[in-house]
């Protein structure tokens, strides 16, 4: 399993006490390293006081935005110190990696699953259709179970760089080698086709099994905990290789008659924090630092069935989510589950 | 001259010696020193600017600010991305401009009407001249280069500014199966082609066209 102990994005920015203007500068040495870390933000942005910059480390990509960015031709903008900030193109985006951290540059080569709008931008030719379009329909069967709402779904196909992001959330990839990995259906961004997306048992969660690298996005920072764990629900992000999830109550406090009508009206002091989701065995449980809940996906019905949770009713959008509204993506006469019902 | 700097990433500081910048109206947080702050009708393009902005919608209210002293702007906890202009011109969405210094003009232009289709209106506003512009985003701004060879496609719910001698074109992706709502989310793009940056941010603003 590689995914939890590495840091989000190389050096965890989180760690390091932050400086006013991004000042800190890289430990020398630094260079960009597919896969690990992205650039530090726009080192050229103008210091506290307005000193200088530091000198720029040395780096590849930002040497050679700089060579574009002084060079003789068409005035662009560039700051102070000569040193511009840093400037992407096809090459020097990422591979496979954040921007920031509130940004994912995709190299596609192929075909790559994202969740309606959340391309920002891209270079080279690249093509969106809904999964449930015509021929994509046989991806269907090899990456998503049936009952699972496909059209919500996108696969972007082509060559280029893909750049993806969330409502300036933050945003991590996950590498999964041959594990699992279940996530809120509302956190779930895109995903390798390599990988198969299932619907979880647990309503409202979708669990990613295989190999290969997805996209998530949480409020805040994901931190990765170890069970046995009691977490609040909404600060549940996703948990991977099964730990047994389960409910909790702290019992004593909503015990008995006192406790019943505490529990019911809130009076002499219900802390709100009662109710927990609780964690038990190996693996890891990834929480996001704030409880603010992703607005949740639609992940299609389950059918009727003795025995299956919830089967038979329609999953609710969560009310609470961040800015709301309405995530059933609204397009020009969107007959909702139609579609898919008829196969289109 | 006055001195753009960012106090960390979502405010801006103005060190003002008795010159005069220009904010959005309302944006100030906080200030030391002297400062005067002056309401500017139809957003300090002049006359015929006013009428301009009335008529196209672009509608940006802007006020001078002017004295001795730092002045903090802030919008909403956005991030806030400085540009220094060498008398190229700066095109951005009013807003997301925030603050620009005396000695830039100010101006509406007309996109074309690919700007209608995308939500971001039939006009946008140019800056022009030398000095600083803060402009701000939901999330810190993505600098893409876009060349000859590079074109770039950005969603319009993304697009923040640009800069450079770009051509700005309305793709569609859109087919038969947008129309039944089973399209791929990303019916409508604006390609940019030419010589330029463009500033994305990573979230995307509800526009007519994004949903689709």
């Amino acid at each position: 399993m590689s995914y939890p102990p590495q840091p989000p994005y190389g050096q965890s920015p989180y760690d390091q006490p932050t400086q006013p203007g991004f000042a800190a500068p890289p430990p020398p040495g630094y260079g960009p390293q597919p896969g690990q870390g992205y650039p530090p933000p726009a080192p050229g942005y103008p210091q506290q006081g307005g000193y200088p910059p530091p000198p720029p480390p040395q780096q590849p990509q930002q040497a050679y935005a700089q060579e574009q960015f002084g060079g003789p031709q068409a005035p662009l903008p560039s700051t102070h110190g000569g040193s511009g900030p840093v400037v992407y193109d096809a090459f020097s985006l990422p591979v496979n990696d954040n921007v920031n951290p509130y940004a994912f540059s995709v190299d596609l080569n192929g075909s790559y699953f994202l969740q309606k709008g959340k391309m920002v931008a891209y270079y080279g030719d690249i093509t969106f259709k809904g999964v449930g379009a015509g021929v994509l329909d046989r991806m269907i069967g090899q990456h998503f179970n049936s009952p699972m709402h496909a059209a919500d779904w996108v696969v972007a196909q082509g060559r280029g760089k893909l750049l993806l992001a969330d409502r300036a959330f933050d945003l991590n990839s996950y590498d999964l080698d041959e594990g699992n990995l279940t996530v809120r259906s509302g956190n779930l961004l895109a995903f390798d086709p390599s990988l198969r997306l299932k619907q979880s048992i647990i309503p409202g969660f979708l669990t990613l099994i295989g190999t290969g690298k997805f996209v998530a996005a949480s409020n805040g920072p994901v931190h990765f905990v170890e069970p046995p764990i009691r977490v609040d629900p909404q600060a549940l992000v996703g948990w991977a290789d099964c730990p047994a999830p389960c409910h909790h109550y702290d019992h004593d406090y909503m015990h008995g008659l006192i406790g019943g009508i505490r529990r019911l009206t809130g009076l002499g002091g219900a802390s709100g924090e009662e109710h927990q989701f609780e964690f038990i065995g190996a693996g890891q449980v990834l929480l996001q630092s704030s409880e603010k809940l992703m607005a949740e996906r639609s992940v299609g019905q389950v059918d009727a069935e003795a025995g299956v949770p919830v089967g038979g009713v329609p999953s609710q959008p969560a009310a609470s989510g961040h800015g709301g509204g309405n995530l059933n993506v609204p397009g020009l006469g969107n007959l909702g589950d139609l579609g898919r019902r008829f196969g289109l | 001259m006055a001195q753009f700097r960012l106090q960390g990433s979502r405010v801006l500081a103005v060190e003002l010696a008795g010159e005069a910048v220009k904010a959005r109206h309302g944006s100030m947080v906080a200030y030391t020193g002297q400062m005067s702050f002056k309401k500017l009708t139809g957003g300090g393009d002049g006359l015929r600017g006013m009428v301009a902005r009335r008529l196209t919608g672009e509608q940006m209210t802007v006020m001078e600010v002017k004295g001795q002293g730092t002045c903090y702007f802030a919008d909403k906890a956005t991030e806030i991305n400085l540009v220094r202009l060498n008398g190229e011109t700066l095109f951005v969405e009013a807003d997301n401009l925030l603050c620009t210094e005396g000695s830039l003009r100010t101006g509406t232009t007309f996109t074309g009407l690919n700007g209608m289709s995308s939500g971001n209106g039939l006009f946008t506003t140019k800056v022009e001249g030398h000095g600083w512009a803060a402009v701000t985003s939901n999330g810190p701004a993505i600098i893409l280069r876009v060349d000859k060879s590079q074109p770039l496609r950005v969603d319009p719910g993304a697009y923040v500014a640009h800069t450079g001698s770009l051509h700005r074109s309305l793709k569609s992706g859109a087919g038969w199966t947008t129309v039944i709502g089973e399209g791929g989310g990303e019916a409508v793009q604006v390609e940019f082609t030419g010589e330029g940056l463009v500033y994305v941010q990573p979230s995307e603003k509800v526009t007519i066209g994004g949903d689709v």
